[in-house]
């Protein structure tokens, strides 16, 4: 089989394709709206299968807390529900949970995930104060700041209306960025690598894939295959970046900058003694390793290395660099050849100095944090440009020289405002059919587990159409008519009837039924006629667990942390008492390295990606490793103690109320009777068993899935 | 199922293309498989390939030497003829200068051993006392000159990480799948240079490595907490059991909640399996003092040896044993060629012992051993007495598996710079690896978006070598 033969009968190159052509609104179906969801009309329409009826309250409770913030609704909040009988009950819920700062933590990570987020790679300058970046994506979704400016200020730095200003006497001048605004740009910066190309390589793969769902990148090695990218549109695009350079900012307050120049300059003066001594102990020895080594080169090599640094000639300096890593006498080395007396003298000044080194940086040395933004330089900006057919920044070539611009559009472009800004105002435009259609499509799936179209990152020829193409131009539409508000089509899809119906499908086995008839219609549930059921990620199942232990500590932003699991470890010294609160799994650290595995366990055994590309869509994954965490881990047994701890606290010796309430704390809804009997039964009377009780709620399937 | 039907790859591969490749364009896809890393064997068709020809080896002990093994000092002698000249070289790491540098000697005597005559350093003498069963390859190449790329390039067969390419165990894994539903298909021991030499890449974390080690907890959380009887579990396992009843049959549609079941049954037979696969108490006195056990130098080696062939007995198809893993890896000896004396002392008895081992049990027929690097080193030294990394020649060796010992085959130069008779790129061993596997190297493809993806993508087995 091979999907590409299918692919090459279709008209290649095709700028009529469907994801191509202008978002007209379509017409909701059905006139008169009343009460409707628009979303519901238009689904309605193409279905022809009986759709299942709303969820129970408690379980949609569940499902649009889990989904909206990724955290499970409180005992309270649960009654809370229950007891308000008005229809604008559920209108409340998503409210409330659209304007909770939790809601931008979880959408955040999602977007994150498009937006390639990491904390560390081994080649990425800009690791130091990378969150930064990622909490500003919180709070730019905390403050439902418009998408097109989402995108804007992360391109350029600035919003679209706030690029410059006059002066009274007619002057135009750059206005400065909000201060907060320049994190965003970290969005670029992360992509920086070894060779200054990278930058723009990276900003143009990531780019166009997850703001524009077309697969630019594969026109870096060749024209592409199926869409109307070719490779000089490929790399005009990254000429747009190929200016920016990475600027390294520190955060630090004047006063801390001044101490830690003092502290260098202490350490440096105390030092110094020290050092003077310890070179006049190693320098005959570094001379004769020197020399021995000298007298192996080559005798014109030799003359070269003998020759002071400033008379010798550029190609004798060349001579000289490249033989340095010969020349270059490391300190064991030199530890080897020394006599046991001088060694030991050598030894315990080595000492003097570390431990005069640690104790000026313990006492005096504030931390300077810093962060990595990007800037145009304008001598890069002067440079021509060229398409690499290696696709490898580090090989020049000068053949076909490209100007800066992008595919899909001819004719000149006005780069007055700068080269990514004007790309920037095209990106974001209404008009571009593209923009919106992509970002809205990401919101359905995040809600549903699958977009209207399918391959959320690629609405290019190889992909096919979407299933609901009306709806998904009427949500993009709706995007821009709303001032491209994210939070509200958060609410329009939330809100409608499709998102609230029964996910249970029990009678889909049974021949003969009505539901097995829909199955059979409609197997992959494309017109979801009921609610799809969904695993949690991996950040969603940390939560839960240590939610439910009353572990979670929901502060937002800050440094990346490690989840402290080693694997190996088996046993946890940790007991409930003296178990830390946990910050959200959002936080746990992640990215690529070849030397070492930079994204934990955790994790990785839950289907979490490392960030290294834009991940549009997770792996789902079902596997014995993840039951062994769930069933073995010490996070699971500290998170079993630590409830059933709570439990105790709560409930006393009332065991069913404690049952009731872990029912309520992990799954959301109180025990049905059948299951009340079968945890009372294993309880034995003994409260002592309950961490044991807690271990099994944990660990049913219902706790990771999301009905 | 004929040969030509397995080549085709099915349905789940059609899910792969969708997946992630080419920058993880596509969606997401279900993967419900336990399959390939817990495949069940029969239960779920994990062998997605299938093999194409008749396997002559049914497992792989793949012993790989981390930072780069010295050939000139081990497997490769040159004499000191041209100790002192001056030769044309390059710098060090990324400085690819030209330059010019010394030869320097190589202090290590060579013995012929066995019938064959294959001559050994004596830094390996027990390997020399089994040479008979190995083939000796001394002209391969590769292109990368500093360690975590050539890690990259030989263990994916590809430059680079900039596509997710899988490492070469887990295309085994992918390939052929488990012979034991008990345990994992592709198993690291000892730690490797690089987390790519685990990953299962655009293949899924399905067919990634499990990293075992020898010692009580050999897979992460293996083991109930302390203080949980195993009655208590059981009774547990069996609540959890009923408890799950009524959501899974309200959500009976739903393949991961069922997949979930297997999951578990899974998880709770390799508590039994991965235990006793790791458990000494029933090798006798004679075969744990063969792999070294009683000797402090050789002793934690040779357990992971020992673990490899009890693995390879259990049907694990792909066992990685990686030595001095960590950094650029203990065998970068750029300061002093004396730093290989102790990892050769370490590691010579466990690997003789582990060859002697599988020959008794008549599982050597089967079983291939592969040692290796990822590179080898130079004539010339950086400074003074260590060797720098050379990828223009080194050596590589085979045994058992349907590998014909007591040979070798390839040569370097006169000074053991540049692989120049039948030089084979490391392609060439993944593509003999593969066959002896029974898979055909250019019918394991992958369709993907544009390009088609494979683990071999120039080359061929080295048939000479070939039993």
């Amino acid at each position: 089989m091979n999907t590409g033969r299918a692919a090459e009968k279709l008209p290649a190159k095709d700028l009529s394709w469907w994801s191509l052509q202008p978002v007209q609104r379509p017409a909701v179906p059905g006139g008169d709206l009343g009460n409707d969801n628009p979303i519901d009309r238009f689904l309605s329409v193409s279905r022809g299968v009986q759709p299942k009826p709303p969820a129970e309250r408690l379980t949609l409770l569940r499902r649009v807390h889990l989904d909206l913030t990724g955290l499970s609704p409180t005992p309270a909040e649960q009654d809370a529900f229950l007891a308000d009988t008005s229809p604008e009950a559920y209108r409340k819920v998503v409210d409330r949970l659209l304007a909770d700062e939790q809601h931008a933590v979880r959408y955040a990570r999602h977007w994150l995930d498009v937006l390639r987020y990491a904390d560390a790679d081994e080649r990425m300058t800009a690791a130091p104060g990378i969150h930064l970046w990622r909490d500003w994506v919180i709070q730019a979704l905390h403050e439902d700041l418009p998408y097109d400016q989402f995108v804007q200020v992360q391109l350029t730095g600035r919003r679209s209306t706030e690029r410059t200003q006059m002066s009274a006497t007619g002057h135009r001048s750059q206005r400065e960025p909000r201060p907060g605004d320049l994190f965003a740009l970290g969005f670029l910066a992360r992509g920086a690598g070894s060779d200054p190309q990278e930058l723009a390589m990276n900003a143009v793969d990531t780019i166009s894939s997850t703001f524009l769902g077309m697969t630019v990148a594969c026109a870096k090695c060749h024209d592409h295959m199926f869409d109307p990218v070719s490779q000089a549109d490929y790399y005009s695009m990254k000429a747009l970046f190929d200016p920016l350079v990475l600027r390294k900012v520190t955060l630090a307050s004047a006063g801390d900058l001044v101490a830690a120049g003092k502290a260098q300059a202490e350490l440096e003066r105390q030092r110094a003694p020290l050092e003077r001594e310890r070179d006049a102990l190693l320098e005959p020895v570094r001379r004769k390793l020197y020399d021995d080594r000298v007298a192996m080169l080559p005798p014109d090599v030799q003359v070269v290395i003998r020759k002071p640094e400033r008379t010798r000639s550029v190609e004798e300096q060349k001579i000289a660099d490249d033989y340095f890593p010969i020349l270059r006498i490391d300190g064991d080395k030199i530890d080897e050849v020394l006599t046991e007396d001088l060694r030991k003298k050598d030894r315990e000044l080595r000492r003097r100095i570390d431990d005069l080194t640690q104790a000026i940086r313990r006492t005096n040395s504030p931390v300077i944090p810093v962060f990595h933004t990007v800037e145009a330089d304008p001598d890069r900006a002067r440079e021509q440009r060229y398409v690499l057919t290696s696709a490898d920044p580090s090989r020049s070539e000068t053949n076909r020289p490209v100007k800066p611009g992008w595919p899909f559009v001819r004719g000149p472009i006005d780069f007055r405002e700068g080269r990514v800004e004007a790309f920037a105002d095209w990106l974001t435009a209404p008009e571009n059919p593209l923009f919106a259609r992509v970002a809205v499509n990401r919101l359905w799936q995040w809600h549903f587990g699958e977009g209207l179209h399918r391959q959320p990152s690629d609405f290019g020829h190889q992909t096919g159409k979407p299933t609901q193409p009306e709806l998904l131009d009427w949500l993009a539409s709706e995007l821009v008519r709303s001032g491209f508000s994210l939070r509200h089509i958060h609410r329009l899809i939330v809100t409608s009837a499709t998102y609230q119906r029964a996910s249970e499908s029990e009678g889909a086995l049974k021949p003969g039924s009505a539901e097995a008839a829909h199955h059979e219609r409609d197997p992959d549930n494309r017109q979801l006629w009921r609610h799809p059921v969904r695993r949690l990620e991996a950040e969603a199942i940390w939560d839960s667990l240590h939610g439910a232990a009353g572990l979670l500590d929901l502060q937002v932003g800050g440094p990346s942390f490690e989840p402290g699991e080693r694997s190996g470890t088996g046993k946890s010294t940790q007991t409930a008492a003296t178990a830390t609160k946990r910050r959200r799994g959002m936080y746990i650290t992640r990215g690529f390295s070849t030397s070492r595995e930079a994204t934990p366990d955790f994790l990785r055994t839950f289907d979490a990606e490392d960030g290294r590309d834009p991940c549009p869509m997770r792996t789902r994954t079902v596997t014995a490793p993840q039951a062994l965490f769930l069933m073995n881990s010490p996070e699971v047994g500290r998170a079993a103690d630590a409830l059933a701890a709570r439990l105790r606290s709560e409930a006393g010796t009332d065991l069913p109320r404690a049952v009731d309430l872990a029912y309520r704390l992990v799954l959301s809804r109180p025990p049905e009777a059948k299951e009340r009997e079968r945890s009372l039964a294993y309880l034995e009377n003994d409260p002592q068993r309950l961490s044991r009780f807690t271990w099994l709620l944990f660990n049913l399937d219902e706790f990771i899935h999301v009905p | 199922m004929s040969p030509d039907s397995l080549t085709r790859v099915p349905h789940d591969a059609s899910a792969l293309d969708r997946r992630r490749f080419l920058f993880r364009a596509g969606g997401g896809f279900l993967g419900v498989a336990l399959g390939g890393l817990w495949a069940e064997a029969g239960e779920i068709p994990n062998a997605i390939v299938g093999p194409h020809l008749r396997p002559k080896a049914r497992s792989v002990i793949f012993l790989f030497m981390a930072g780069g093994v010295s050939h000139i000092d081990t497997f490769d002698p040159k004499g000191n003829a041209h100790a002192g000249q001056l030769m044309d070289a390059v710098g060090f790491g990324d400085n690819l200068a030209a330059m010019k540098r010394p030869v320097i000697p190589c202090h290590r005597t060579f013995t012929r051993h066995g019938k064959s005559g294959t001559p050994v350093s004596d830094w390996f003498p027990h390997i020399g006392g089994v040479i008979d069963e190995i083939a000796v390859v001394r002209s391969m190449w590769c292109h990368e000159g500093n360690h975590f790329p050539a890690v990259i390039e030989t263990c994916t067969g590809h430059r680079g990480r900039q596509f997710d390419h899988p490492s070469f165990g887990a295309w085994v894994s992918y390939a052929l799948g488990s012979a034991n539903r008990n345990l994992p298909t592709f198993v690291n021991i000892g730690r490797p240079s690089s987390p790519v030499q685990l990953t299962g890449g655009y293949l899924g974390a399905g067919v990634s490595a499990t990293p075992f080690q020898a010692g009580p907890t050999p897979v992460p959380h293996l083991h109930p907490p302390e203080g949980l009887s195993a009655r208590e579990r059981d009774r547990q396992m069996e609540l959890l059991e009923s408890m799950n009843g009524e959501f899974r049959a309200r959500h009976a549609l739903q393949s991961a909640i069922q997949a979930r079941t297997r999951a578990y049954e899974l998880a709770a037979r390799m508590q039994l399996s991965a235990p006793e696969a790791v458990d000494f108490a029933s090798e006798p006195a004679h075969i744990r003092s063969m792999y070294g056990l009683d000797d402090r130098h050789t002793e934690e080696f040779g357990k992971q040896l020992l673990l490899a062939r009890r693995l390879s007995e259990r049907g694990v198809r792909f066992i990685q044993v990686c030595h001095a893993g960590g950094g650029n890896g203990g065998w970068d000896s750029h300061g002093d060629m004396k730093t290989h004396e102790p990892l050769c002392r370490a590691t010579d008895r466990p690997i003789a012992g582990l060859i002697r081992d599988l020959k008794q049990r008549g599982m050597l027929d089967d079983t291939l051993v592969v040692w290796t690097s990822e590179f080898g080193r130079t004539p010339w030294s950086q400074n003074t007495t260590g060797r720098d990394h050379n990828p223009k020649g080194y050596t590589s060796w085979l045994a058992g598996g349907g590998v014909q010992g007591g040979l070798v085959h390839g040569a370097t130069d006169d000074v053991g710079y540049r692989a120049v008779e039948n030089p084979h790129y490391y392609s060439d061993l993944n593509a003999t690896i593969l066959h002896l596997l029974g898979l055909d190297h250019t019918r394991m493809e992958l369709p993907a978006l544009g390009p088609v993806s494979r683990l071999v993508e120039r080359g061929g087995p080295i048939h000479e070598i070939l039993a």
